[in-house]
């Protein structure tokens, strides 16, 4: 059922709403590919991707107020009744047409801003109470930015169920209104029946816009760093202990602390005679020395990702921060032969790859795989 | 002292002590080991480099499973770098390449009772280790 008549041509979405349109899609899709596909270390791309859509959601929701007739929120914020007109409508096949947004597209467009406002905060809470980084860094507990995380995915998969809806929302809406949606938001036009008809538009501000979008942005990005001057709990300068570095760094690289809880560490100290295959034995003052610096700065006394994932250890092999099922569970996709290559050899050789080992932040971003 | 002048007093004293040390410590370390080893069995003729090199080459049973030749992670050629197990760097166990080598008695009795356990399962006689020290400071 394809309308037909005489047709003209109608500016629906300035230049600014249909950038935004694109953009915002473009970092979507970045994030997707970055959050699924691309290995950890383009973390960086995935947090950048994800301020971009907080810029583009400050803008647009700005614009909503200054922009242009159809991309003004008031302009398509239809009561329930025009709601539920548009979709009996669309039952018939006979959809009321709009000019912008008609009010199913619109409930859309809100339910898309929520869950793209929900996304970006979940994923600053995740950010910063996992990875200790961003603005949330020394504000969200590593348990609640864990469950943010669940959120955060739960939340991508809406929005692709949303994002398909959206798609399939606007070829039916094309097919039925004979008028292609998708186009119209690349060149502003749309191609409506002569005879509906056309209020006067009101124009932007894009002064009043500019405005706004500097205020909230500097209200915002005060708060940021504010916030980001929060320490981590438990965040601290760690020197060393020269006995560690001297003994243990003969033979492997150091490990951080915080990779295993103190009683793993009291088992190492202990057992130095069978050091994992081999006989590592110190003068019982220098382990000693060693063991109670690494019980002192263990896994329980820090906030990061690692460290709290390395809290627990195989009930099997206590010792072996390589055989606690978070180590596992991370390093499970890399294969054999990448341990093999000449400049890693052993899995347990951290700084081979991370390039932060001896910190505790173990950061995505510092993760760079040797390919010899 | 003023500053200036102790890093320079600091530097010299180490110089004095890292130059004409290693020959002469390496002998005095042979001469004790030499000593234990007559006391061990006083039909002791001096230690042998070949049979030092045969220490070094030979497989041996009793030690932990990973490592049953000093070549394992010491490399086949002792002039050259080894690596342990996980991944770091050792370095060359000739005398000639790596001078540090064989001066200082504990560092030595450290690591021949790490690695002799390792190695072999057991500890090593001082004529295995005069043996063992002759070979490689003549690498």
């Amino acid at each position: 059922m394809i309308a037909t008549g005489d047709r003209r041509r109608v500016r629906v979405w300035d230049l600014p709403t249909r950038v935004y349109h694109w953009t915002q899609l473009a970092l979507v899709v970045a994030s997707l590919y970055t959050g699924f596909v691309a290995p950890e270390s383009w973390m960086g791309v995935h947090v950048a991707a994800g301020y971009g859509l907080v810029a583009l959601i400050v803008f647009r929701l700005v614009w909503g107020i200054y922009g242009f007739e159809y991309s003004r929120i008031a302009s398509f914020a239809y009561p329930p009744r025009r709601v539920i007109e548009s979709l009996r409508g669309l039952f018939l096949l006979r959809p009321p047409h709009a000019i912008g947004h008609n009010p199913l597209g619109a409930m859309m467009v809100f339910a898309l801003m929520a869950v793209l406002i929900a996304l970006t905060a979940t994923g600053l809470m995740v950010l910063g109470g996992e990875e200790r980084q961003g603005v949330l860094r020394g504000v969200i507990s590593f348990d609640i930015g864990a469950a943010a995380k669940e959120v955060h995915e739960g939340l991508v998969w809406t929005l692709m169920a949303m994002v398909a809806l959206h798609v399939t929302g606007v070829v039916v809406e094309s097919v039925l209104g004979g008028d292609n949606l998708a186009w119209a938001m690349i060149t502003g036009d749309r191609h409506l029946p002569a005879g509906l008809p056309v209020p006067e538009p009101r124009r932007a501000r894009p002064r009043a816009a500019a405005l706004a979008t500097l205020g909230i942005c500097a209200v915002l990005g005060v708060t940021a760093a504010g916030l980001s001057q929060v320490p981590v709990p438990g965040e601290r300068p760690l020197v060393m202990d020269p006995a560690y570095a001297r003994e243990c760094a003969a033979c492997h690289g150091l490990f951080h602390p915080s990779l295993l809880p103190a009683g793993s560490w009291r088992q190492v100290m202990a057992t130095l005679d069978d050091h994992f295959g081999e006989d590592a034995s110190l003068a019982p003052d220098v382990a000693d020395g060693i063991a109670t610096f690494l019980t002192a700065n263990a896994a329980e006394t820090w906030h990061t990702e690692a460290a709290n994932r390395f809290r627990r250890v195989a009930a099997t092999d206590p010792r072996r921060i390589t055989a606690t099922p978070y180590w596992i569970a991370k390093h499970g996709e890399i294969d054999k032969s990448v341990y093999a290559r000449r400049s890693i050899t052993s899995g347990a050789n951290c700084i081979a790859c991370h390039r932060d080992a001896l910190t505790p932040w173990f950061a995505d971003q510092a993760i760079v795989i040797p390919t010899e | 002292m003023s500053s200036r002048v102790l890093p320079a007093v600091l530097l010299t004293i180490l110089g004095l002590a890292a130059l004409p040390a290693t020959a002469a410590d390496r002998t005095s370390i042979l001469k004790d080991y030499a000593a234990a080893a007559k006391a061990a069995d006083p039909a002791f003729a001096g230690f042998s480099a070949p049979r030092g090199e045969t220490l070094f080459r030979s497989k041996h049973v009793g030690g932990k499973p990973d490592t049953p030749m000093c070549t394992t992670c010491h490399g086949d050629d002792p002039r050259k770098e080894g690596k342990t197990r996980a991944g770091k760097v050792i370095e060359p166990l000739a005398g000639s390449v790596t001078a540090a080598r064989y001066t200082d008695p504990e560092k030595i009795e450290k690591w021949f009772k790490r690695n002799c356990d390792g190695v072999m399962g057991r500890e090593c006689t001082a004529l295995e280790k005069g043996d063992f020290i002759t070979f490689m400071i003549g690498q």
